[in-house]
């Protein structure tokens, strides 16, 4: 090798270590997935990040014999911080404990006191903690959930099994298949059940097995086209065709006011989360865009990677009347807040920590965001950054009524991002609160809030006219009194002329 | 050109608005309309649409102003107004209409005076009005526009010594002569454009031997 080539191969090592180095300290300060979120017009507007990945929860990591397999569902209890994973590969609910994410306890075997032997899962797919204390899980595949008593000493026992034909119902037929996937219990002891390729609605049961009936049905929207179409097609052609039915319901949750949230799969894109009173209807508003869907479908940038229908997989209600929607096929986390109004936009698709190959359900720990996902076998950890901490804190302030405080939280909001609306729309409605109309008007623009400036319009053209009523009256007077003069005289000029 | 600057031709394009059938008919035999000056009609017109478009009050308006490129408007405004001029003269030419294509260009200029006259003073009013208070900006601008359309129909009855069914025909085959023209300007663009890199490859080729 020559002095020429060996200098060569030098700077080329050299520019390979240097190119490495720089990569790695890009990589420390960017994420794997990038934060948007939408303005009036429908066009995605970058934002911070406001949660950013924080740690996972792996099988290694818990120190579990084999790896953790797929979890199909998480829940978090809020008072003891515990963390419940179905872990459905491995037919077993592991139990985490949510201060140091250290194993508890997994239940993968239970002595089953009604048949007197061991007793294992098939393929569960749901977990749940009742108000009770009590471990629900859906046994899918053996057609069943099981529930479990919380011991003193932190285990779970076996309390008892719930199958299809225990159900009390003169709706159901006899041979009704029953394989709840996501389970859901309020502070009543009702039950909601979640049950595979039921399209009706949510199962309500009570204790004792009586069905008490679908709760919450997802409406069918034809179009006039399809409409068409169906009217002039022959009887053979409409039963081969695809038929009109809704989709399923995905996950659960019960919000603090015992409302509950269910999502599905909308292939519109405007609407993919409902929040069910106690009657079964519908009663989630919706924001300015009118979208509670997740990312918004067929906009002028639908060839964009940040548009087209989302499959919203679960739901979470986060307090304050937030709740986040996971999207399974971005790999996107939506937040809302009561109104209906999306707040921030998390989360991606990927390999790297804080992206999901199969986002598979959503849960909330304190401020932490917990996600799992399918394919990895983990379960991903987000943390809030100071903005979003600051939106969460804005809404919780707007959601008890302290307009003032909020003010200063979305000042700070506006501080890190200038462009979100939902900000200059806090801050216009606390103006408004306050009489300070003009103000409030040039915030509300600002949020394109059509609705909320009209109203502070109107106070204010109502202040100016009042305030100004004399100088406005004189000239108004003075003018019908200059016509009525000016015409008079005019009159009596043309006499004079005949 | 020196119609633009007569005081007469412009009190002419009043008259023609409020007494469209007997204004119109006096461009067409008594040449007292002028092309130029309904250029300058259709370029205000072009102006305050555009206006409009950018400045209106966010409560009424559907546009985002950020999409709006001033130049582009007034040129497509105009482009349209040529072309609209055009496929009506070579409608009506084969249909026995007695008007030539500067009576057309002439009385479709002038029709656009209610809109350029209403669509300013209407986008200032709608930053003076309430949410549910956007009729007023909403009739204002439908009259407008509607008054237009009516004087261009009129316009067109009258130069062309039609009646009322003939023109709406002819509007209607105007619409697709339009289509066919914008058709062949495409295609012919398109062609060209293949003449062209044909002819260049041939140069490359020679060139690079």
């Amino acid at each position: 090798m020559n002095l020429k080539h060996k200098f060569l191969s030098r700077f080329i090592i050299t520019l390979l270590i240097v190119s490495l180095m720089v990569g790695s300290v890009a990589f420390a300060d960017t994420l794997p997935y990038v934060t948007y979120n939408y303005d009036y017009w429908e066009d995605y507007v970058m934002t911070p990040a406001a949660y950013v990945p924080h740690s996972t929860i792996s099988g290694q990591s818990l120190g579990l014999d084999g790896e953790l397999g797929s979890i199909y569902d998480i829940y978090v209890d809020p008072d003891s911080k515990r963390i419940f994973l179905c872990d459905n590969t491995n037919n077993q609910i592991v139990v985490v404990n949510g201060y140091d994410f250290s194993l508890v306890t997994v239940i993968k075997e239970f002595y089953n006191t009604e048949t007197g032997n061991t007793d294992t899962f098939n393929n569960p797919q749901g977990v749940y903690l009742s108000p009770k204390n009590e471990l629900y899980v859906c046994d899918t595949d053996n057609g069943r959930f099981v529930k479990f008593k919380t011991l003193e000493n932190g285990e779970y026992e076996y309390i008892s099994h719930f199958d299809g034909s225990m159900i009390i119902s003169d709706i159901l037929a006899d041979d009704y298949t029953f394989k709840p996937v996501k389970i859901c219990v309020d502070s009543a002891d009702r039950i909601y059940i979640i049950n595979l390729n039921e399209f009706q609605g949510i199962l309500q049961l009570e204790q004792n097995g009586v069905f008490n009936g679908y709760f919450g049905t997802i409406t069918v929207s034809i179009s006039l086209w399809q409409k068409f179409w169906k009217t002039i097609s022959t009887k053979a052609q409409r039963a081969k065709s695809t038929m009109f039915i809704p989709t399923e319901y995905t996950g659960i949750d019960i919000d603090d006011n015992g409302f509950l949230f269910a999502s599905y799969i909308d292939n519109n894109g405007q609407q993919a989360v409902m929040r069910i009173n106690s009657k079964g209807g519908d009663v989630i508003r919706k924001g300015a865009n009118q979208n509670v869907g997740g990312d918004i479908a067929g906009t002028q940038y639908s060839m964009n990677i940040y548009c087209g229908t989302s499959r919203i997989k679960d739901v979470v209600y986060c307090g304050s009347g937030m709740y986040s929607l996971l999207d399974t096929l971005r790999g996107r986390i939506f937040t809302y807040d009561r109104e209906g109004n999306l707040l921030y936009i998390y989360g991606g698709q990927g390999s790297q920590d804080g992206t999901f190959q199969s986002a598979s359900s959503i849960e909330t720990l304190d401020n932490y965001r917990l996600v799992c996902d399918v394919k990895r076998n983990a379960v991903n950890v987000f943390s809030p950054t100071e903005y979003g901490t600051l939106i969460n804190e804005a809404v919780a302030c707007r959601y008890d009524g302290d307009e003032s405080l909020a003010v200063d939280k979305w000042n700070q909001v506006l501080r890190l991002n200038e462009n979100f609306e939902q900000a200059y729309i806090g801050i216009g409605k606390a103006y408004l609160n306050d009489g300070h109309y003009k103000k409030a008007m040039d915030y509300l623009e600002l949020g394109m809030s059509k609705s909320y400036y009209s109203i502070a319009y109107k106070r204010y053209r109502n202040n100016v006219l009042k305030q100004n009523f004399n100088v406005i009256f004189g000239v108004v007077l003075v003018a019908i009194v200059g016509f009525i003069g000016f015409k008079i005289y005019k009159k009596r000029k043309n006499k004079s002329e005949y | 050109m020196k119609d633009l600057l007569s005081k007469e031709k412009w009190k002419y394009v009043f008259y023609c608005i409020s007494h469209p059938a007997d204004g119109f008919y006096e461009v067409r035999h008594r040449g007292r309309g002028s092309v130029a000056i309904a250029w300058a009609i259709v370029l205000m017109f072009a102006i305050s649409y555009t206006v409009n478009r950018l400045c209106a009050s966010f409560l009424v308006s559907e546009v985002n102003p950020l999409d709006v490129n001033t130049l582009l408007e007034i040129q497509g405004v105009l482009i349209l107004f040529l072309l609209l001029c055009i496929s009506n003269w070579s409608v009506t030419c084969l249909l026995n209409g007695e008007g030539r294509l500067f009576d057309i260009m002439t009385v479709v200029g002038y029709s656009f005076m209610p809109c350029v006259l209403i669509y300013i003073p209407a986008t200032i009013i709608s930053h003076f009005v309430a949410q549910n208070e956007e009729a007023f900006y909403l009739i204002l601008m439908s009259l407008a526009m509607a008054f237009s359309l009516i004087l261009m129909l009129i316009g067109i009855m009258t130069v062309h010594n039609y009646t009322l069914g003939k023109t709406l025909l002819t509007v209607l085959l105007t619409f697709f002569a339009m289509l066919v023209i914008i058709f062949v300007i495409m295609m012919i663009y398109s062609l060209v454009g293949q003449v062209i890199t044909f002819f260049k490859s041939i140069y490359l080729e020679l060139y690079f031997r």
